[in-house]
């Protein structure tokens, strides 16, 4: 089975600063890997030059198991790599059915919104991950904001996302609301989307993630199945109390 | 259908202003024998038609969260092009396209400060209100340009099956703009900027291009207000309709269009320009002093920009 995603020798530098340093992953369908690391450690860096916003001063990318060059946010995009921001891009004062398909919606006769369809395809994605909302027609300001969540990350499956990058997916979030976005997360990856998931929040996650890769001053210093470490470990390997080591760097069969 | 009208909060503003539309036309009925009838009606009419049509433009521009003071400067300097023209000779209609045009490009000016140049639109319209309106007094040198009520006159003093044309006009653009506001694609990127541009950048959508594109649509229409005015007085004035760009506002914020952007539709702005047009054409048969007509704008637009704030803090929420 090939990666979905796989990137090799990736660096990036901003002047004398080194963000990342020869940092290699692989992501497969229907996985959850998390990418930890403490703050300055490289992750946002390396989710920008995912997405495409960075440029990376080296470093090669392959989706599935072709060569791809991420060379501005709408070719990541094109390539199935969908970020859902932290802030959510979503638009408050317009519906919810509106923001699933914001820039790429349905037309008729080329100038005209086809209401209808884009209600009807917001309403089948929202049951297909399994997303319960008031009606596609309310305005997202009044959602809560697991939900807010939920319709920026089916936004992202709607424009034909197959690798998520979820960033801090529940950091404004409540208890039952985060639990909402675990379980959709893990619909998604029963749907077959890989999710590279970052987070501060380590209370869950070894069961929030499949794979774990850990982050230190701009390199990757561990990676391991999830079922093969311990919390105690992460963390020790996050602050480096705990020298990291390359377990895995895929999933095994 | 009723229930889903109700439900949503966007039309608790529209049933505001119904509301106070019909206990307007209660009052002036009772206070004045002369305000329930057809002729009347018609006045009402032809007098809201020119800033209502202005408020049209102005509308798609603040939906986007942008602003224009320039429309009543611009609207003056479009009739002064338009009448300048007519007295030398030109053609009616061709010298009213250069007018248009003219406005146009007053409009890219505006876009220009506003998208290129980043500057608040309060700002810089600010500062092009003054520019615009100097423009308009150069043309002349200062002085009115007279072409006559008989030449050029249908637009502003024409009548169709007993209709003025100015309020065809207006009813046509009006109800285009709401179609085109609600149905087409640009029309819901416009709304959708105004709630979040930086949203609608990641999705790819040509934020700057539109916004420019409104401040276009804002000038033309104001030129065409400023054209059916120096129409319907066969005299083009560098200081027409100063003062009336806060006028406008106050009826498309009345009307619930948001000042921060991204609400409203332009029903409520219909609605707006009608409510302070029978305030006026009230006061005027109630034989009311026309001082208190400014004192009653006065209050409206307090009254407008206080509702705007309620419904942005929760008011309806």
């Amino acid at each position: 089975m090939q990666p979905l995603l796989k990137i090799e020798h990736v660096s990036k530098s901003f002047g004398h600063v080194e963000a990342l340093n020869d940092v290699g992953l692989e992501v497969y369908e229907g996985e959850i890997l998390g990418l930890l690391g403490d703050n300055g450690a490289g992750k946002s860096t390396l989710i920008k030059i995912l997405s495409g916003v960075y440029r990376p001063d080296q470093g090669q990318f392959n989706i599935d198991g072709q060569l791809v060059h991420l060379n501005d946010p709408s070719t990541a995009q094109k390539l199935g790599i969908a970020t859902v921001y932290q802030d959510l891009s979503l638009v408050d004062t317009r519906p919810v059915a509106h923001n699933i398909f914001l820039g790429q919606e349905p037309r008729k006769y080329n100038i005209f919104l086809d209401q209808k369809k884009m209600e009807r395809d917001a309403l089948s994605i929202l049951e297909r991950l399994h997303i319960q909302l008031p009606s596609v027609s309310v305005d997202v300001e009044v959602l809560s904001g697991g939900q807010r969540q939920a319709v920026a990350i089916a936004r992202a499956i709607a424009q034909g996302g197959r690798l998520l990058l979820l960033d801090e997916p529940w950091a404004a979030l409540g208890v039952e609301q985060t639990q909402k976005v675990r379980q959709l997360m893990k619909e998604l990856r029963t749907q077959g989307v890989a999710i590279i998931l970052i987070t501060h929040d380590l209370s869950e996650i070894l069961q929030d993630t499949d794979r774990i890769a850990v982050l230190r001053q701009g390199r990757l210093i561990g990676s391991t199945e999830s079922g093969q470490s311990s919390q105690h470990e992460i963390i020790g390997w996050i602050t480096g109390a705990i020298k990291g080591e390359i377990r895995s760097s895929a999933r095994l069969q | 259908m009723i229930q889903k009208f109700i439900k949503h909060q966007n039309n608790w503003t529209l049933i505001g202003l119904l509301a106070t539309l019909l206990i307007l036309m209660v009052v002036f009925t009772i206070s004045s024998p002369y305000f329930l009838t057809p002729k009347n009606f018609l006045n009402i009419g032809q007098a809201i038609s020119i800033r209502g049509i202005i408020a049209i433009g102005l509308t798609m521009a603040m939906i986007t969260g942008g602003l224009d003071l320039s429309i009543a400067a611009i609207a003056a300097a479009a009739g002064m092009i338009a009448a300048a023209l007519i007295n030398g000779k030109v053609d009616g209609n061709v010298a009213a396209m250069v007018g248009l045009l003219g406005a146009g490009v007053l409009g890219s000016i505006n876009g220009v400060i506003i998208v290129r140049f980043r500057i608040s639109p309060l700002i810089a319209t600010l500062g092009t209100l003054l520019f615009f309106r100097g423009l308009a007094y150069v043309i002349s040198g200062g002085n009115n340009i007279v072409i006559g009520v008989d030449t050029w006159s249908f637009l502003g003093r024409g009548f169709v099956f007993g209709i003025p044309v100015s309020l065809i006009f207006f009813i046509v653009l009006i109800i285009l703009s709401y179609l085109f506001m609600r149905y087409t694609v640009i029309g819901n990127y416009i709304y959708a900027i105004g709630g979040n541009s930086q949203a609608c950048r990641n999705a790819g959508i040509k934020v700057d291009r539109l916004r420019f594109i409104t401040y276009i649509i804002t000038a033309v229409l104001a030129g065409l207000g400023g054209l059916v005015l120096m129409s319907q007085s066969g005299t083009a004035v560098p200081i027409a309709l100063s003062g009336a760009e806060l006028d406008i506002i106050a009826a498309v914020v009345l009307g619930g269009i948001s000042l921060s952007g991204g609400r409203g539709s332009l029903f409520g702005t219909f609605l707006g320009v009608l409510i302070i047009g029978i305030v006026n054409n009230g006061l005027i048969l109630s034989e009311v002093q026309i001082y208190w007509q400014m004192v009653a704008r006065g209050l409206i637009l307090i009254v407008a920009v206080t509702l705007d704030s309620f419904r942005k803090g929760g008011g309806y929420r």
